[in-house]
């Protein structure tokens, strides 16, 4: 995506004429903005560094600098520093992750939820992602998926109370079933991995849903019809022509459920039982309860940080392949 | 004497008043004299009643900005990190937390010379042996709470409920729910030990075997409990829910339940249980100490005012008459017979960092059980 | 698709069942939520005996509320506004592009939305400190764009990736430069998928409370209010709250998608 600016030197190349009466043609032509194209294009490289410079300055200064800071602080022995006290630099607090089996528990616990609750949300919203793109009609599409935006308008802990006096053991769903005379004791549906599980899909659903849809909504109709008219069944259609070309979809939409999961805080330690402990919960103890461990959850995070890392990279690669191999 | 009135409007979940016409005590008009500027104060939702701010203000120009917490923990790593100018002149701290805020000097001490209404406080709160470290006070205590058996009255008699034992009862299997760490210290207690580790600071052997043994105790009755949580507004959800019938809490929030017309009783059972009082206390390079002392005095100068505190969060006032202010159902939810009064203490913090150093991993280890 | 309904007719009932079952889920805590706002009592949940619209006179009532809300709205416009500007631009950097140091690049882009949000309020503190920032607005601002650059940049690649480069190629044979190529091929391509990485923005600075907790002065943001109140209890007067919120950003969102359609009947 290289230009040079010599080709137009004389500023003399096809369909200029028609373009100069349009607002971008007059600014092509505007001599100061002709000069700033000329110099900032002179070649690929200085192209390059204009364009990269301020993305690679901005990951530097705002993403790095804050988790340097971070990283600091998880290898001294005590932070904040109280006075008189001398800091050292210690390997101390990832020693501990490694020492303690205590901390795998809810370490892997977390890495494997996130992935089932990605699953989860990736096959539930498919499906609505693909009759909005795909059977709603194009003016009606905009109003069907805001329609399914408003809940998340909702702040995460009102809609996990909602969820709670939903499925409680008076909430509505048991309150239901007992008016229909399904049950006659209500089913504690609370504090398990499945209202854990409601909670985090209903909180991650929109992040799928959006991928989804754009990835869907570029989809020609006609490849379907072609694919039914050499007589494929919906299952083949959807396998052999829909899914491959929604893998961009589908990759960018479960690494951002995978990402978000993995930090969840608040709605797991609600909605979860005595046996579902989230990281982000062990984490948050050596920040809440004691001043000292601050080194120790710094830590803790960063190893964290560095497993969801590997795996959005691992599962980034994968899905490339997959892509490489089905268009091959 | 001030007189509040509470009228209708409970916006901001509680009876605060606001807009009422106040007559301003003799303590204010001193005051009034003064320059005006700010005070800025970190404390929980409600515990600077709606009609004390707007009436300080008035009459001594001096500006509340209230920044709400919503825990102890959060309070201090905020602190922490805005060392060493804070923004932060006044914080509600938990007595038994003091020393973790002393030690990292992030609290002034207290010069109680200079706080006219000290008199005021329930001398129970005030002069009590947690409130004095290093010789100096640190914090006006303002509500005080403890650590109780709530019981769902529909399901579980009183008899039941004046033993902690009865929280690990197979009759009430999923049913139950606590605050882990909290509960820590109580099996210490059921089990005869001293939950606050005073007594073992000098034998950190001993510490550490009651913990285990509090821990395992814990861990074999996992699968009795529905929950550990974390929030008071957690323990009241799962209550109407009837997701739990029986259940340790604060005070406080089991009081708002009760206060709502919830079937809710509770007990400080035969076994004992702890206290703990909320402190304003003064930021170590505070940037308006004098603001800070007037405002402390001025929220110490009625027991009207101690009482809008208790009717808004649940928590009994430590100021000397402020009973006389509250319903009788507000009397009833705040109060505790004589005879399970006598089995309460408070928490100590002299052997916090033996505790916790113990008590934390303990914690982990139940979770991840 | 009109063409040959007999074909499609059986998914097309089927989906639509499972987009209406969906809509239920996403629907039925939202219906109670609203339904709670009307207890007439201090806690939410059932049985309701009996209704009052106190609170929700008291949002109205209560200019504190009105103007928290306006402040979280102001917050998460401005920090959207910034992520999408830098997500946009890393994004036309990193896709389709071989660099060395493209992947180093790439993981530095992700980091913020990888770090828990606890943490990475307190690393944000603790750098706003080292740079001078003061706690107020403009740092949550910040916050809330440094944490959202990823989200845009995701979303915006994936567009990006599917972009036809003949398109690219037809405007450069025209003669047009770089710059004009990106604003007039490039970024109406781009268009959804801002659209919808604004819409991330904006959701995840409107509720974010831990960022804001840490980086705000003595004005709450709506969340962090909301937790405040949380305190004393999950009252009706809470549900009252994000009931009305959600109504107002629902009309705005609305307004919105009829300004985009009316623009779009325009062009």
């Amino acid at each position: 995506m290289t230009y040079d600016a010599s080709t137009r030197r004389d500023g003399q190349s096809a369909g200029s004429t028609a373009a100069d009466r349009t607002f971008w043609g007059r600014l092509s032509a505007w001599g100061p903005y002709h000069a700033l194209m000329r110099l900032t294009t002179a070649s690929p490289r200085r192209q390059f560094l204009i364009l990269a410079a301020f993305p690679i300055l901005w990951v530097l200064t705002q993403h790095l600098g804050p988790m340097l800071q971070m990283l600091r602080v998880s290898l001294t022995d005590a932070y904040p520093v109280a006075p008189g006290v001398e800091q050292s630099f210690t390997l101390d607090n990832y020693a501990r992750f490694f020492g303690d089996s205590i901390f795998w528990m809810p370490f892997f616990r977390t890495l494997t939820f996130a992935g089932v609750f990605t699953f989860c949300t990736l096959i539930i919203t498919y499906p609505v992602a693909y009759f909005l793109a795909r059977h709603v009609s194009r003016k009606n599409q905009m109003l069907f998926l805001l329609l399914l935006l408003i809940p998340f308008w909702v702040g995460e802990i009102v809609r996990t109370y909602a969820i709670m006096i939903l499925l409680g053991n008076t909430g509505a769903v048991n309150l239901a079933l007992k008016t229909l005379g399904l049950i006659d004791r209500p089913i504690p549906f609370m504090y398990t991995s499945f209202s854990m599980g409601v909670g985090i899909v209903y909180l991650t659903a929109l992040y799928m849903l959006l991928p989804l849809y754009s990835a869907l909504e570029k989809l020609p109709q006609s490849m379907n019809e072609a694919a039914a008219d050499l007589g494929a069944g919906a299952w083949t259609r959807f396998r052999r022509v829909s899914l491959p070309l929604t893998i961009e979809g589908i990759s960018s939409g479960c690494t951002l459920v995978f990402l978000i999961s993995t930090g969840f805080y608040a709605t797991p330690v609600l909605l979860g039982g005595p046996s579902t402990t989230v990281f982000a919960e062990t984490i948050a103890g050596f920040f809440h309860v004691a001043g000292d461990e601050w080194p120790t959850g710094a830590a803790f995070a960063t190893i964290m940080f560095l497993a969801a890392l590997i795996i959005t990279t691992v599962f980034q690669r994968l899905m490339k392949m997959l892509r490489k191999g089905e268009s091959a | 004497m001030a007189k509040l009135i509470y009228n209708r409007r409970r916006f901001l979940g509680t009876a605060a008043a606001t807009g009422a016409a106040l007559a301003s005590p003799a303590y204010l008009r001193r005051a009034a004299a003064q320059s005006g500027g700010e005070v800025n104060i970190w404390t929980y939702n409600n515990f600077v009643p709606e009609a004390f701010k707007e009436q300080f203000e008035a009459e001594t120009g001096i500006k509340i900005n209230i920044r709400l917490v919503d825990d102890q923990g959060k309070q201090f790593n905020l602190l922490a990190a805005e060392q060493p100018n804070p923004t932060v002149d006044i914080m509600t701290v938990a007595g038994h937390r003091f020393l973790q805020f002393i030690d990292s000097e992030l609290l002034a001490p207290l010069d109680t010379d200079r706080l006219s209404n000290w008199g005021n406080i329930n001398p129970t709160f005030s002069e009590s042996d947690w409130a004095t470290i290093n010789g100096h006070k640190w914090g006006a205590p303002i509500l005080s709470g403890m650590e109780v058996l709530s019981y769902n009255t529909d399901y579980v008699t009183q008899e039941e409920a004046m033993t902690w034992q009865t929280l690990f009862s197979e009759e009430y299997a999923n049913q139950t729910a606590y605050i882990i760490q909290d509960m820590m210290s109580i099996v210490m207690l059921m089990k005869g030990y001293d939950g606050n580790m005073v007594a073992y600071m000098d034998d950190p052997d001993k510490a550490a075997a009651i913990v285990e043994e509090a821990k395992n105790f814990l861990i074999e009755h996992k699968p009795l409990v529905r929950k550990y949580y974390d929030s008071g507004a957690e323990f009241q959800q799962m209550m109407i829910n009837q997701d739990i019938v029986l259940g340790h809490s604060w005070n406080g929030p089991a009081a708002a339940l009760i206060n709502d017309g919830f079937p809710l009783g509770m007990t400080i059972p035969n076994e004992g249980s702890y206290g703990f009082v909320y402190t304003y206390n003064i930021a170590n390079n505070a940037p308006n100490p004098d603001n800070a002392y007037t405002f402390l005095d001025a929220i110490l100068a009625s027991p009207e005012i101690g009482a809008a505190m208790t009717k808004a969060s649940g928590f009994i006032s430590t100021y000397k008459g402020a009973d006389q202010y509250l319903t009788e159902l507000e009397k009833k939810s705040t109060s505790f017979p004589e005879e399970q009064l006598a089995n309460l203490q408070f928490f100590r913090a002299e052997a916090n960092e033996l505790k916790y150093s113990l008590v934390d991993p303990a914690v982990e280890a139940i979770k991840a059980a | 698709m009109n063409d040959r309904p007999e074909l499609f007719r059986g998914n097309r009932i089927f989906l639509a069942c499972i987009y209406w079952a969906f809509v239920l889920y996403v629907f039925v805590p939202l219906i109670l939520m609203v339904l709670m706002g009307f207890k007439d009592s201090r806690f939410i949940g059932f049985p309701i005996r009996s209704w009052t619209l106190e609170w929700y006179t008291g949002v109205f009532a209560d200019t504190e509320v009105l103007s928290t809300f306006g402040y979280s709205i102001a917050i998460a416009v401005l920090s959207t506004l910034i992520s999408i500007l830098v997500g946009t631009w890393i994004a036309v950097l990193l896709e389709g592009r071989k660099f060395a140091g493209r992947g180093l690049t790439f993981g530095l882009t992700l980091l913020p939305a990888l770090v828990p949000g606890i943490i990475s309020a307190i690393a944000f503190r603790i750098y706003a400190r080292w740079l001078g920032i003061e706690p107020g607005m403009g740092a949550i601002v910040w916050a809330h764009a440094v944490h959202n650059v990823p989200f845009v940049v995701l979303v915006v690649m994936a567009r990006l990736s599917t972009l036809p480069k003949s398109q690219i190629e037809a405007a450069r044979d025209l003669g047009a430069d770089p710059l004009i190529t990106f604003l007039r091929i490039t970024l109406p391509y781009l268009v959804p998928a801002i659209l919808g990485a604004s819409i991330f923005c904006l959701l995840l600075s409107f509720d974010d409370f831990v960022r804001s907790f840490f980086l705000g002065g003595y004005e709450p943001t709506l969340p962090v209010m909301i937790f405040a109140m949380l305190r004393s209890g999950m009252s009706p007067e809470i549900n009252a709250i994000a009931t009305v919120a959600l109504v107002l950003t629902a009309a705005i969102g609305l307004w919105a998608e009829r300004f985009t359609r009316r623009m779009n009947k325009e062009r």
